[in-house]
């Protein structure tokens, strides 16, 4: 299902003129981290906002199709509409999606020193073994 | 064999006085305080050790390698709102902003009136452990080189509203000012207690076992003799061998507000105080929108601060930054709208507000043992919520702001300066707004009444022998400023109980 939940974090942060969008920010390698690390749970829950994400133009742009078949424009549309629907609980699902997309974003290089923060080195991952 | 990480096979059985369940500030405090008094000391850590070159620098590593659970502890209520805590040696200290606040006066006398602990004796007591940490961890006001521009521009408000704020104190030795306390200070500025306590208890001959959750308390009849679990690999979380760590003379748990409760509830303490009054201080965020850039992630993470609406209103004001793509992620929308606000990120100063909050919630065991925190939030705590963010607002706007954004579903995305009626006419409905609990209390409350409470005021659980609970789980109410100082007194107190000092 990762590629379920590329194509929802990507719709959230596309590219504009002046910021790389998540495409453009090593999403495949941290979804491929963040599926191999993390918690059955968390990972349940982006899934779960990923399919909430890709079903639901029926409920933002009235147009009965996934996500992914909508024009651009559409898809901007309901990106920013089901980011801020009024059903707690799909926002809730959403924001943790969006959460997890704002991590693999913020942590890109160009990124970071386009809005004038210091780039981060690779995280060490390690701990005292004796 | 002073620290046994994670061990695949082979059990591991370690005897000494004393056992302490968890190293964060109520753990180390008590390890500590057992040591300097000459008791042997194993400490039990659910966590790995990482030193200050392990930290991670990204938030997505934070959340991996420092949060409990990769921080998805939510509470169960109406609104879902995340409960921060770490899981390593050191534990919240790590990656909290190291705040030092004295506990108020008050807060012993509603102790005493409403619990029956608490007297001027033990005010005094606390106060004299307060000055030893103080010395203890360096504390000192952040020095101006540190502050960055949020908090300058905090304290011009603060001079232009007449806010009674001030220049926070922190448990930091020279603080630099890197605005990286959530990942773990790596420069070792942040006296967190991974850095001091834990290392002494090691020096005077103390024990740690790490990456080791306590899954229950042995006991022999009523009296607790150790704990014993599995480790649990930090990064494949597979279980790894069994340990049992025994206590000739007793167990101390601190292991936080979430996991305490239930591991004397996995232990057969089953009475229905165990888990209840549980309380927080819910907290959100307003960001204040500059002509100028701030670049909020310069410069020390909390810097000022303001009390003057404790008593009346229960709300503590701070300047809080958090990394950028965790502050990004509270703006609203998505699409092309969202990324088009993320290019002022730059003008974005984010100031907080933290409620002593009156509701009371419970902690209970959930499937595989994971803590379950119900909580709700009624009117009266949403009415001075929502107080809170007004002030926080109204200080942007005295420090300069052209606009604020205060992230409430169904409000606009931003407020200028003559738009704030909307805000204080802002909906009461808790799933509206972006909160988090970052500091609890109870859970194992102290007090005179056994049937209302799980401890005496020494952290001795009632009914048993040899079982202490020392941490903010021991705490009866919350307390309206950052605990970590009364946490740490108080584990000290139940230490010198522990070992029979009158």
């Amino acid at each position: 299902m990762t590629w379920l939940v590329r194509i929802a974090m990507c719709d959230m942060m596309p590219a504009t003129g002046s910021l790389p969008g998540l495409a453009d920010a090593g999403v495949d390698a941290f979804l491929a981290q963040t599926r191999r690390e993390t918690t059955p749970m968390v990972w349940f829950g982006l899934v779960l906002g990923a399919v909430v994400y890709v079903l639901s133009p029926v409920l933002t742009v009235y147009v009965p199709l996934p996500s992914f078949l909508l024009p651009r424009g559409l898809r901007d549309t309901h990106a920013d509409r089901i980011c801020t629907t009024h059903f707690y609980l799909l926002r809730q699902a959403i924001f943790l999606l969006k959460m997890y997309a704002c991590m693999c974003w913020g942590q890109d290089p160009a990124v970071r020193k386009r809005l004038n923060v210091a780039p981060y080195p690779v995280d060490p991952g390690t701990f005292r073994t004796t | 064999m002073s620290h046994v990480a994670y061990q695949e096979r082979g059990d591991v059985a370690v005897e000494a006085d004393f056992v302490v369940v968890g190293t964060g500030a109520g753990g180390a405090a008590a390890a500590v305080t057992l040591a300097r008094g000459g008791a042997s000391v194993i400490m039990v850590e659910a966590g790995p050790w990482r030193e200050p070159h392990d930290y991670a620098h990204s938030t997505y590593g934070a959340m991996r390698d420092m949060m409990d659970d990769w921080g998805s502890t939510i509470t169960m209520g109406r609104a879902l709102w995340p409960v921060v805590q770490a899981r390593l040696v050191g534990g919240t200290t790590v990656i909290n902003s190291a705040i030092c606040v004295r506990t108020p006066e008050d807060i012993f006398l509603e102790w005493q009136r409403n619990h029956g602990v608490g007297d001027q004796a033990f005010m005094e007591r606390m106060w004299r452990f307060q000055d030893q940490l103080e010395d203890d961890l360096c504390v000192a006001e952040t020095a101006p080189e540190s502050m960055g521009r949020s908090n300058e521009l905090a304290l011009r408000g603060d001079a232009a509203a007449g806010y009674d704020g001030h220049v926070i104190k922190r448990y930091a030795k020279g603080c630099l000012g890197s605005g990286q306390c959530l990942q773990g200070c790596r420069s070792m500025r942040k006296q967190s207690t991974n850095l001091n306590y834990v290392p002494e208890v090691l020096r005077r001959g103390g024990q740690l076992l790490s990456s080791a959750p306590a899954e229950r308390i042995v006991f022999e009849g009523r009296r607790a003799v150790g704990v014993s679990g599995r480790f649990i690999h930090p990064q494949t979380r597979a279980k790894g061998a069994r340990f049992v760590a025994r206590a000739r003379k007793g167990v101390v748990v601190a292991a936080s507000v979430t996991h305490s409760p239930v591991l004397l509830r996995r232990s057969g303490l089953t009475h229905e105080a165990v888990g209840a009054g549980f309380r927080a201080h819910p907290g959100t965020g307003v960001f204040g929108v500059y002509d100028e850039p701030v670049d909020q992630n310069v410069g020390v993470t909390q810097g000022w601060a303001s009390t003057r609406w404790r008593e009346d209103g229960g709300l503590k004001l701070e300047t809080l930054s958090i990394p950028m793509e965790m502050a990004i992620s509270r703006l609203a929308g998505g699409g092309r709208a969202f990324m088009e606000r993320v290019v002022g990120y730059r003008h974005l100063a984010m100031w907080v507000h933290a409620l002593r909050a009156r509701s009371v919630g419970t902690v209970r065991a959930g499937f595989g043992g994971k803590p379950i925190v119900r909580y709700g939030f009624d009117a009266y705590d949403m009415e001075r919520f929502r107080g809170g963010m007004v002030r926080v607002a109204e200080l942007h706007f005295a420090a300069g702001a052209r606009a604020v954004i205060p992230g409430i579903h169904g409000l606009p995305y931003s407020l200028g300066p003559h738009e704030l009626d909307i805000l204080r006419q802002g909906p009461l409905d808790p799933r509206r707004y972006v909160a988090i609990l970052s500091h609890l209390f109870g859970g194992c409350m102290m007090g005179r009444d056994e049937r209302t409470s799980v401890c005496d005021a020494r952290g001795k659980v009632h009914g048993r022998d040899a079982l202490y609970v020392a941490d903010a789980s021991l705490m009866p109410d919350n307390i309206g400023v950052n605990p970590q100082h009364t946490i740490m007194s108080l584990a000290m107190i139940v230490a010198e109980g522990a070992m029979g000092v009158a």
